[in-house]
């Protein structure tokens, strides 16, 4: 009988157990993997930097191609004074793809199918850029949560949604990516635990099955870590550029 | 079809019970929150650190530099394009310049050659008129010398012959006027 197709999500420690002041923080699964895709982000990087042609070879034209993907989606949305938080979008998108594309390998461990990780990265966004909107703006920032051109009679409903809805931002942010890869990866151990218990007779429909969501959950790897990029731009933008 | 999916909506029922004995989700387990929090943190900002530090700013240069390069590429054949289209011009110009004078060149030496020509003609002209008249004259001289010439031999000859026939001497006087009558008759007839 199939297991249970939870299980791929559980935490478990590997080596000696750490303990600081009392709280658990062993080397688990979970940590081995955001170890490999920073590993792998990095070797992926080392690689691609390792010559400096003028005309790059494959693995070199990749990384020039995510760095003018990456800057082009800041330009775009954020405009020019979000360049010095260039840097740590980039590494967002790569840290968020890579541990979507490792989770995709058979018998690994997606680390962003987890809420904590997801929310902690939303967090520290959604902490990060209202302190840089307040530190840029000082209290005018607040003036986010009045739009302009609304009618007077609506204006403190209006303020009340706007307040609500900037602060749900990291719970929407990180549940997002973490419903997203959670549901990928369940759907896709059901259906091959469907393929084992309807053997040869009946296993070649959730196999099929099997092998098209593979395709959708690549897609979807790259489409959240996108997704979960830009949205910090947006984010960014509305502490930057501040609108009346 | 209708059988498979038949099978798929039962064993769905069963593993939705599994699910239900077995309960959960293990995201919802606090027991490794801080643990991935802490290892999270780590990772990333070493991550963050080495790429913000080591590799993006190689990139930056790369890209750069190949931007660069293009652009001065760019131009340095824009550069060599407006050079040569300069010397094309010079050289037109040349060209020009030369037709010019060769048309000049041309004129001049047709004008010196005729010129040449034509007193080259003058003087042979008028040499080969001197020499006619030259030659006019030396043929009248002849003309002159050879009648004299022709009544003396005649003269000879007349008194050689009648001396021959008659055995006599006649006298010279009466067979020159002889001679010269008869010449003066016959003669034009010749010269």
């Amino acid at each position: 009988m199939a297991s249970n197709p939870m299980q791929q999500f559980s935490v478990h420690k590997i080596g000696p157990e750490i303990k600081i002041a009392g709280i658990d923080l062993s080397f688990t699964n979970a940590s081995l993997f955001m170890v490999i895709s920073a590993s792998m982000i990095l070797l992926f990087l080392f690689f691609g930097t390792k010559e400096k042609k003028i005309i790059p070879d494959k693995i070199q034209l990749i990384s020039e191609i995510f760095y003018t993907f990456v800057a082009k989606m800041i330009s775009d949305t954020a405009g020019s004074k979000a360049k010095p938080y260039f840097p740590f979008i980039f590494s967002l998108f790569m840290f968020v793809l890579f541990c979507n594309m490792v989770g995709m390998l058979p018998y690994s461990f997606t680390v962003t199918s987890h809420i904590i990780v997801t929310l902690i990265m939303a967090l520290f966004i959604f902490i990060a850029v209202t302190i840089i909107g307040f530190a840029k703006h000082g209290f005018r920032y607040l003036s986010i949560f009045v739009p302009s051109g609304v009618p007077t009679v609506l204006l403190p409903l209006i303020t009340v949604i706007e307040i609500i809805s900037y602060l749900s931002r990291p719970v929407s942010l990180s549940v997002r990516l973490f419903a997203n890869m959670m549901a990928g990866h369940t759907m896709l151990k059901v259906f091959g635990g469907f393929v084992i218990s309807l053997g040869l007779l009946g296993g070649w429909l959730p196999l099929g099955f099997s092998i098209a969501l593979t395709g959708l959950e690549i897609l979807v790897a790259f489409l959240q870590a996108y997704v979960f990029a830009i949205l910090t731009c947006i984010y960014l933008n509305d502490a930057l550029n501040l609108h009346h | 079809m209708k059988r498979h999916f038949g099978f798929i909506i039962a064993l769905l029922a069963i593993q939705n019970d599994l699910f239900a004995a077995e309960a959960g989700m293990p995201q919802l387990d606090p027991k490794y929150w801080a643990s991935q929090a802490f290892w999270l943190i780590l990772v990333f900002t070493i991550l963050y650190i080495s790429i913000a530090k080591f590799y993006l700013p190689k990139i930056k240069n790369n890209l750069d530099n190949r931007e660069n390069k293009i652009k001065d590429d760019l131009d340095d054949a824009n550069k060599f394009k407006e050079l040569s289209e300069n010397k094309f011009k010079e050289y037109e110009k040349i060209l020009e310049n030369a037709k010019k004078e060769v048309i000049k060149i041309q004129i001049e030496s047709k004008n010196k050659l005729d010129k040449d020509i034509k007193t080259k003609k003058e003087t042979v002209e008028k040499e080969i008129e001197k020499e006619i008249i030259k030659a006019q004259k030396e043929i009248s001289d002849l003309k002159k010398n050879s009648i004299s010439d022709i009544q003396k031999i005649s003269e000879n000859i007349a008194s050689n012959i009648i001396e021959s026939i008659s055995g006599d001497k006649l006298n010279e006087s009466s067979i020159k006027a002889v001679v010269e009558d008869v010449s003066k008759k016959n003669l034009g007839k010749y010269l």
